[in-house]
């Protein structure tokens, strides 16, 4: 486990952890970016062989436990997120800046659907797609992200 | 990996073991709201830091002219306490609650933007319960939900998951105020169509279900619209306090011990 880089790893998701609930004006709090899984969707695309649904699981239920409620929906959502990308790695490394921005805003949307129906399944929520509403923010942040998380692995020589 | 996430969602919602295991993350991840919103805090001292003299006195001045009549609001306030009480006596009804409340602060707003959930700075070590009523200077914010052992997590009315059964202060009719999830709008639930309620009415608590006491401020009604071929109204309210303004919020004390005595028995 104690494999090159694992804390540079985690910090860079804690750090991502803590600006997602940097506090906003209330009523901007929807169009906050999902910045914890922008970077972990970079890393589970630039390691693949490290990083995985297990840790997506655990950094999912992260967000879960800073939600504080319905502990487990957003694990289950970001683990299918980042299988679907662990399947296409291949392919979406080949992808221009374009085509992996709508793609990343696919799976995101993906990823908050199944989160926001698991809510629903357990009664926890408001109706309408308001849910979606961070998914074209976070579409414009992924290239900015990937290249900063690119230089950030390369600096450190994580692999 | 599935399949672990859905057991874990069923066993946090059911188990009481797993319960207990929420309450101690509770803390831990307040630690990170506190971290994220510290920037925001520390703008906050540095400007109050540099205020100038003559605003502070300005506010000094304002403030005690207004400490000065609430003071006389407030012995008349004593004397009505008194009667009332005395005319509780005469009913021989429960005696009237002294309002005690302790003030937290807000440390933050929980990041999912469809609920509405506040995380505050007091908890069990405070002597907060849950499902304390959290109130504001002009009526109820919301209740606890999850109190930890120096923070505690409150849901707020507007929430769509929450309802207060409320009352019409002019007319005593009864109701549910439902969340919507909209910060400004409260649905009033059950309220037959020929029900006497106007634009403008105060909704109270009412105090049914024994959780919230009766007669704190929760609403104003805004519009009541009779649906066609309903036998209830579609009556919206606005809650009196603005729920997204304010950094501090009290909770009302004495029905913590009143929680307690039930959870005893």
């Amino acid at each position: 486990m104690a494999r090159r880089g694992t804390w540079l790893i985690v910090i860079t998701l804690v750090i991502s952890l803590i600006l997602q609930v940097v506090p906003v004006p209330f009523e901007w709090r929807g169009f906050r970016p999902e910045l914890v899984l922008l970077v972990l969707f970079y890393w589970v695309l630039a390691l693949p062989q490290r990083i995985g649904v297990i840790t997506a699981v655990l950094v999912g239920l992260s967000i879960d436990f800073l939600d504080g409620f319905a502990i487990g929906a957003a694990g289950a959502g970001a683990s299918i997120g980042s299988l679907i990308i662990l399947l296409n790695y291949q392919r979406i490394r080949q992808f221009d800046s374009l085509q992996q921005t709508f793609l990343i805003g696919l799976v995101l949307a993906i990823v908050l659907l199944v989160t926001q129906r698991l809510h629903g399944l357990l009664g926890y929520t408001a109706d309408g797609l308001e849910f979606l509403y961070s998914v074209p923010i976070s579409m414009v942040l992924w290239i900015p992200i990937r290249n900063f998380l690119r230089g950030y692995r390369r600096y450190y020589e994580i692999a | 990996m599935l399949g672990l996430c859905l057991i874990l969602l069923i066993s946090f919602r059911e188990q009481p073991f797993f319960q207990r295991v929420r309450l101690i993350t509770q803390d831990a991840v307040s630690v990170l709201y506190t971290v994220a919103a510290s920037p925001v805090t520390a703008g906050r001292a540095v400007v109050s830091f540099f205020k100038s003299h003559r605003a502070l006195r300005d506010e000094n001045s304002r403030l005690q002219q207004e400490n000065f009549l609430l003071r006389g609001q407030s012995q008349r306030l004593a004397a009505v306490v008194a009667e009332n009480s005395r005319y509780r006596d005469l009913l021989n009804s429960a005696g009237s609650l002294d309002r005690e409340v302790m003030v937290a602060e807000i440390i933050a707003v929980t990041a999912d933007a469809s609920r509405h959930i506040l995380l505050l700075d007091k908890g069990s070590r405070h002597g907060v319960v849950q499902g304390q009523p959290l109130l504001g200077a002009e009526g109820l914010i919301g209740q606890t939900i999850m109190v930890g052992e120096s923070t505690s997590r409150a849901i707020m009315i507007s929430d769509s998951t929450h309802a207060v059964p409320v009352q019409v202060l002019r007319s005593g009719v009864r109701g549910l105020a439902e969340g919507t999830g909209e910060i400004d709008r409260l649905m009033v639930r059950h309220i037959a169509a020929t029900t006497d309620i106007v634009e403008g009415d105060i909704l109270v608590t009412s105090g049914l279900g024994g959780l919230f006491p009766p007669g704190y401020p929760v609403a104003e009604v805004v519009s009541i619209e009779n649906v066609k071929g309903s036998a209830f109204a579609a009556v919206l309210s606005r809650p009196m306090v603005k729920l997204d303004r304010g950094r501090h919020v009290m909770l009302a004390m004495d029905v913590a011990t009143k929680i307690n005595d039930l959870g005893a028995r």
